[in-house]
């Protein structure tokens, strides 16, 4: 029941395993991260989190938001660069989660550039007229059903 | 799956001592709980093409009611909802239930693996999960149509859809799980192309049918997420009036517009790339002639999915978005147009001075490129913004968007059951029945259509239950012509199924076709080939083609 | 040509199994790469899932700043900062699990799985109680079917009296660490499953990659969260 290392790796002294060990046999791209990578991560993760919250502490004004969503990137990019392994992985997974970002940085764009510019119309198109009667289905409206 | 049979050398045709992938197993849950893409694709045929027919008498349906200008069919002080009820149907059924899937999910699955030398897809098991994520969809679809129904139209815009009759969440959770559906066959398909293809088969040696569902599937995987979340925040917006799309409390239904034109635009992409890609291998095929620009071709496959993106706008010119965003999106909408042309002018520069075979898939094809030639350019005029302000809502969109979708995405599908029936069936239809049906589908649809445009630019708006009798004509003329086309559509199924029974033998290789999926046995065993294939030539090099196959016999 | 038998994985030594590739895949490599992308093709539909909700969030955040500056100061930053420490570091035993499996060290993975449960339960158990919070005060969630907002957004306290509609960030934010709660419990269940096969010995250097998928996941809910925290809880 004892945890026995089978890491091929040249430090079998470190059960943590403390280089970059590539695992026995040829059965698929084996890169083992080593665990002081993952703690140095980790740690680095949770700095981030404390500057988090201490910038929400200062008003940027406008910034705010953007300040905020910048370093949440900076840990995301983290969490996939080493945690999901992205950095040793293939080119097309790295597209793959490339793309969605960038897919969904349409939509962000688009939406919220319609919704910024639309005082620029000439009419006041953010008045909302008041809703003082409750809607009816049309095929109540008028009807002695 | 084990056979120690020996290999089966198609060009000498021997007649095959190994089951082919009908006959191997037998027996209701042989099919049920298939792996095999084959098998799959045909359960997905039999599916949509019931989709399709549904679909089609909900069309018939409206057609006829708009025979008289008060309305034939539904009558009575609730005949209008009853008809935007059969609308609604109409279009959920055609757009989420039979196209979407259609062509990818039933010729894709059961042609892919076949171009690219594969034994199956890359995850069988994810296959046959979304067969049953299409039937569980549909299944909600039918169980909210019994529940009370829907008459919001296929677009179910907000705020209406958010008061309106209690279906919409059925029928929202039917299209929420139709959606992983056609998610899990993209993912599928994308991973295919990638690691499965076989050695030699470089990504500038597959077939354009093999890029053309490839940047589908990537729509697909990118797309339809948005569509997932859209429906779940109608549903959860009816249940517990969260208030993001509703404006009485402080919502913005513009903002259910663009979530949802986000998916729809890049979804009428997934509808109509498989549809070119089939064209590309007809095209080659029966003009016995490699296609001009392969490359480029192959490009703007990819090109369309990427601007599908960047111009969803453009069917928001009328709803309350800014102008600015409106210019932007109108003047994105024509770069579309640009890839989209490159295809029209390679394949008729493929069918120039090919040896031509005006068979049944041939002429589908041809007439698709006439179709789509009207409805691709009038495409272009609903994108330029001042003109769209007339036209929207208008029943020249319904024209533009039935050229597109019936006239070249169904007639695409229709060309490549024709053209691939005999690999997967070793059967052939009647050849004179098929024209026939195509005649009529052909006739039909422009005289269903063209008066539409007519009508729609002299102002008559869509999904109007009554009309003035200034449009009268038009639309008994396009009635007319919708009854032209469900003749047709009823002599190619009849066509279809009598060769299922009666057919006669199809040849090993029917058409010529110099792809992998004619090189293997007709109808293929199990695991597609019975010596895995290597590719040594190029993708349209007609001068491999062994002319023996097409006179030897199916096995 | 493997028309019978499957590629076999040995296995690395006792304790362990051997792995079966599928039929349809010619070596190991090509089924692990498959499978890999295959997820990473799923986990870029989770993202625009989800975008699609923040697409939602930046967009009355910008319509509606003041909302959204008094509604969260209505939600307990230290409890959010405890969560987001919580989930960081299960996704350090998480990544740790998946290195075990790496290396064969069947025992040390089922370790760091069980840790990385207990890492999501405490932010299950935390989330639960800060909507338990919220509804004591008429802030919601709403949890009956067919409720109307004034049903469910009662503001008792009247602290969201001020600004316009309120009610719109709190429907966001039940939606969005909803959703993203439901996405932890399925990976609880996913990593219990690690654990149960793993102690079967399926998991060791030479096949591992049910662990790197599931892990892969539990990295995404990670993630969702990094995004989530500064957005509803440090946005006043």
């Amino acid at each position: 029941m004892t945890a026995t290392d089978h890491t091929h790796a040249a430090s079998p002294h470190d059960p943590h395993g403390g280089d970059h060990g590539h695992a026995a046999g040829d059965f698929g791209p084996h890169h083992v991260t080593p665990a002081s990578t993952f703690l140095n991560v980790l740690i680095a993760l949770l700095c981030l989190t404390v500057i988090t919250v201490a910038a929400s502490r200062v008003d940027f004004g406008a910034a705010n938001l953007l300040i905020a969503m910048l370093i949440a990137s900076i840990k995301a990019s983290l969490v996939i660069a080493i945690f999901m392994h992205v950095k040793w992985d293939t080119a097309i997974n790295k597209i793959v989660f490339l793309s969605s970002f960038l897919f969904l940085s349409l939509l962000f764009v688009f939406t919220l550039s319609d919704q910024a510019t639309r005082a620029w119309d000439s009419w006041p198109s953010k008045v909302k007229a008041p809703v003082d009667k409750e809607w009816e289905h049309p095929s109540k409206v008028g009807s002695h059903q | 799956m084990t056979t120690n049979l020996p290999a089966i050398d198609v060009h000498a045709g021997l007649a095959a001592r190994r089951p082919n992938y009908l006959q191997v197993t037998k027996g209701f849950w042989s099919w049920a709980a298939t792996l095999d893409h084959k098998r799959i694709g045909i359960m997905y045929l039999i599916g949509v093409s019931m989709a399709f027919l549904a679909g089609g008498t909900f069309a018939l349906l409206i057609r006829l009611h708009l025979w008289d200008p008060h309305g034939a069919l539904f009558t009575g002080p609730n005949g209008n909802v009853t008809y935007n009820q059969i609308f609604t149907l109409h279009g959920a059924f055609m757009v989420f239930i039979f196209i979407i899937p259609a062509i990818p999910a039933s010729i894709g699955n059961m042609v892919l693996p076949l171009m690219l030398g594969a034994k199956d897809v890359a995850l069988p098991r994810l296959n046959l999960v979304s067969f049953y994520f299409w039937c569980a969809g549909t299944a909600l679809a039918l169980y909210a149509i019994l529940a009370g129904g829907f008459d919001t139209g296929w677009t179910f815009y907000a705020p209406y859809s958010l008061y309106t009759e209690q279906a919409v969440v059925s029928i929202g959770m039917g299209v929420f799980i139709l959606g992983f559906s056609s998610i899990f066959t993209g993912l599928n398909f994308i991973v295919t192309v990638h690691k499965l293809r076989a050695p030699g088969l470089t990504w500038f040696r597959m077939p354009l049918f093999v890029w053309a569902i490839y940047a589908t599937a990537i729509l697909q995987v990118l797309a339809t997420p948005v569509l997932g979340i859209t429906v779940l925040l109608v549903a959860l917006e009816r249940t517990y009036g969260v208030g993001i799309f509703d404006p009485r409390l402080g919502g913005d239904p513009v903002l259910f517009e663009h979530f949802f034109w986000f998916y729809s635009h890049p979804a009428v992409y997934i509808m109509v790339l498989p549809a070119f890609g089939i064209i590309s291998e007809l095209i080659t095929v029966h003009s016995r002639k490699p296609l001009f620009g392969y490359k480029l071709i192959a490009f703007s496959s990819l090109a369309i999915a990427i601007i599908s993106f960047l111009v969803w706008g453009h069917h928001m010119f009328t709803s309350g978005q800014s102008t600015y965003a409106m210019f932007a999106f109108s003047f994105l909408t024509f770069f579309v147009a640009i890839p989209t042309a490159i295809k029209e002018f390679s394949w008729v520069a493929t069918v120039w001075k090919g040896s031509i075979a005006l068979n049944a898939p041939m002429l589908y094809a041809l007439a698709f490129l006439i179709i789509f030639a009207i409805g691709g350019l009038t495409g272009v005029i609903l994108g330029s913004l001042n003109v769209d302000i007339h036209l929207h809502d208008t029943y020249f969109v319904v024209a533009h968007f039935h050229y597109v979708m019936m006239g070249s995405i169904a007639l695409a599908f229709f060309a490549g059951l024709h053209h691939w029936w005999p690999k997967m069936f070793g059967v052939m239809y009647s050849e004179t029945a098929a024209k026939v049906a195509c005649g009529l589908i052909f006739v039909g649809f422009n005289a269903t259509f063209i008066p539409q445009f007519i009508m729609g630019s002299r102002g008559m708006p869509r999904r109007y239950a009554t009309y003035v009798p200034e449009y009268e004509f038009f639309h008994k003329f396009s009635t007319i012509g919708a009854l032209i086309i469900g003749a047709g559509v009823a002599v190619m199924v009849g066509c279809f199924v009598h060769s299922l029974f009666a057919g006669k033998k199809a040849m090993q290789n029917q058409w010529g076709g110099v792809t992998l999926d004619w090189q293997t046995p007709t109808p293929p065993p199990l695991e597609n080939f019975d010596t895995p294939p290597v590719v040594t030539h190029e993708v349209y090099d007609y001068t491999t083609l062994d002319l023996r196959t097409l006179q030897t016999p199916a096995s | 040509m493997s028309h019978d038998h499957g590629f076999v994985v040995p296995a690395p030594g006792d304790g362990f199994l051997p792995h079966t590739v599928a039929h349809h895949f010619d070596t190991p490599t090509q089924e692990f790469q498959a499978a890999k992308l295959g997820f990473w093709l799923f986990l870029a539909t989770e993202i625009l899932l989800f975008g699609g909700l923040f697409a939602a969030y930046f967009f009355f955040h910008q319509e509606y700043p003041q909302t959204f500056h008094v509604g969260g100061a209505q939600l307990n930053w230290v409890l959010g900062g405890v969560n987001t420490t919580v989930l960081l570091l299960s996704s350090f035993t998480m990544a740790m699990g998946v290195r075990s499996a790496q290396t064969s060290q069947k025992r040390k993975m089922q370790f760091y799985c069980w840790l990385t449960i207990l890492g999501g339960a405490i932010f299950m158990a935390i989330k639960c109680y800060e909507w338990h919070v919220k509804y004591t005060h008429g802030l919601g969630p709403p949890v009956i079917a067919g409720m109307h907002v004034e049903q469910w957004f009662k503001d008792t306290h009247n602290v969201m009296a001020d600004v316009p509609h309120g009610h719109l960030f709190f429907a966001l934010y039940y939606t969005m660490t909803g959703l993203h709660g439901l996405h932890v419990v399925v990976g609880l269940g996913l990593i219990l499953w690690i654990i149960r096969d793993g102690g079967k010995g399926r998991f060791h250097a030479n096949y591992f990659l049910p662990v790197d998928l599931v892990g892969l996941y539990w990295h995404l809910v990670d993630l969702i969260w990094i995004f989530l925290f500064p957005l509803f809880y440090l946005v006043s």
